[in-house]
C-alpha cells in the first residue's frame, strides 16, 4: 500500500533519514518539549497510550510510548501560516477555498485515531472536525517541493501544508503507524505563537519552572 | 275489567323481577374478588413461571435465548458445550474496538 505512495523515493528517503538524526531544535522549544513530556509522565495525562509530540518551532515529531519513554523523532511538514488556531469551519472548506493566512496546524492536546481519508490512505486523525491528520509525506505537486523540504536541515521552509502533519514515510511506517496508527493515542502540539500555559494550562508552566530548577541544580 | 286486572298482573310481575334483579346484583356487589382459583390446576396456568414475560408460559430461560431476549439471560441459561458466547451478547455490549470506530472517510488538510 504505502509503494504507492510518492513519498518513498528512495533518494528522497535518506536524506530524509539523514535530517531526522541531524537538525537540533531551537534550546527554548527543547525545553518547552521538556516541560510537556515532563507533566505527561507525572501526571499520566496520555491516559496508558502511546503519545506524540508535535514541535512547531523545531518542526519534528517525537513519539513516546504507553510509558513515556520516547521511541523517536523524525522532521515534519506544518502548515504554511504560523498560529495556533483554526479558523472555525476550515475543516468543511475545500482547500482550493482556505486561503494563506488560514492554513494553520493548531496547537494543543488531541485525542488522535486511526482513519482514512478520501483516496483511501490510513492516517492519523489529530481532528477530526478541522481535518488535520499526521500522514506521510506527499509529493503530488512538485512544485511545493515537500521531499525537498523535508530533507533540509533548516526549519524555515517546513512550512507548507495545508494544516496536516506531513512525516517522512519511512518514519511513519516504522514508528506512527504501529503506535497512533492502529489504536487510539494523544497528540500534543506545542505553540508557536501562545505560551505553553495559555494552551495547556498552568500546571504545566509550573512543571516548567520546576524542570527548569531541577536542570540547573 | 278483565283487562285492567291483566294490565294490573303484568306491572306487578315486572315489578317483581326488576326487584329480585336488583337485589342480585347487590348480593354480588358484596362478594369480595378473590385472587385465588377455585381449581388450581387452570390458575396456576396464567402466572408466569420463573419471572419469565406473560405470553412465554412453557418456554425455558434456556429457550428464551434464541435471539428474543436480553443477551443476560441467554448467557446464565444457554451454556453450551461449544463454550462460545452467543452473537446476542455481542450485540448488547458492544466492545470498543478500533476499526469499529473509525470515523467516515474524509478529505484531509494534506
Amino acid at each position: 500500500m504505502s509503494a504507492n505512495l510518492p513519498g518513498l523515493a528512495p533518494g528522497f528517503l535518506a536524506l530524509a533519514v539523514a535530517a531526522a538524526l541531524a537538525g537540533p531544535a531551537p534550546a527554548r522549544a527543547q525545553g518547552e518539549l521538556q516541560s510537556l513530556v515532563h507533566w505527561v509522565r507525572a501526571t499520566g495525562d496520555n491516559q496508558g497510550t502511546s503519545f506524540a509530540v508535535i514541535d512547531k518551532k523545531g518542526a519534528r515529531v517525537h513519539v513516546f510510548d504507553a510509558a513515556g519513554k520516547e521511541q523517536g523523532s523524525a522532521p515534519i511538514l506544518l502548515g504554511l501560516a504560523r498560529g495556533d488556531d483554526s479558523v472555525p469551519g476550515i475543516g468543511e472548506r475545500p482547500m482550493a477555498q482556505i486561503r494563506p493566512e488560514e492554513r494553520t496546524t493548531p496547537a494543543g492536546r488531541f485525542a488522535t485515531e486511526p482513519g482514512r481519508n478520501l483516496q483511501g490512505e490510513d492516517i492519523v486523525w489529530i481532528d477530526y472536525d478541522a481535518a488535520v491528520s499526521m500522514h506521510r509525506v506527499r509529493a503530488t505537486n512538485p512544485a511545493e517541493r515537500r521531499l525537498e523540504r523535508l530533507a533540509t536541515p533548516g526549519v524555515e521552509d517546513n512550512r507548507i501544508s495545508y494544516g496536516c502533519i506531513n512525516v517522512p514515510a519511512a518514519f511513519y511506517d516504522t514508528l506512527v503507524k504501529p503506535t497512533l496508527g492502529t489504536r487510539r493515542g494523544v497528540v500534543y502540539v506545542l505553540p508557536e505563537t501562545r505560551s505553553l500555559a495559555a494552551v495547556f494550562g498552568s500546571r504545566i508552566a509550573d512543571s516548567s519552572s520546576s524542570a527548569g530548577a531541577s536542570r540547573r541544580r | 275489567m278483565t283487562s285492567i286486572s291483566l294490565s294490573s298482573a303484568l306491572k306487578a310481575s315486572a315489578a317483581a323481577l326488576a326487584i329480585a334483579g336488583a337485589a342480585g346484583f347487590a348480593i354480588a356487589q358484596g362478594n369480595p374478588p378473590t385472587t385465588s382459583s377455585p381449581n388450581p390446576a387452570t390458575g396456576a396456568g396464567q402466572q408466569a413461571q420463573g419471572n419469565t414475560p406473560m405470553g412465554t408460559t412453557g418456554t425455558t430461560p434456556a429457550a428464551q435465548g434464541s435471539g428474543t431476549t436480553s443477551s443476560d439471560s441467554a448467557a446464565s441459561g444457554s451454556t453450551s458445550g461449544s463454550g462460545t458466547m452467543s452473537s446476542s451478547t455481542d450485540t448488547s455490549m458492544p466492545r470498543r474496538s478500533d476499526t469499529d470506530t473509525m470515523r467516515t472517510a474524509r478529505a484531509d488538510r494534506n
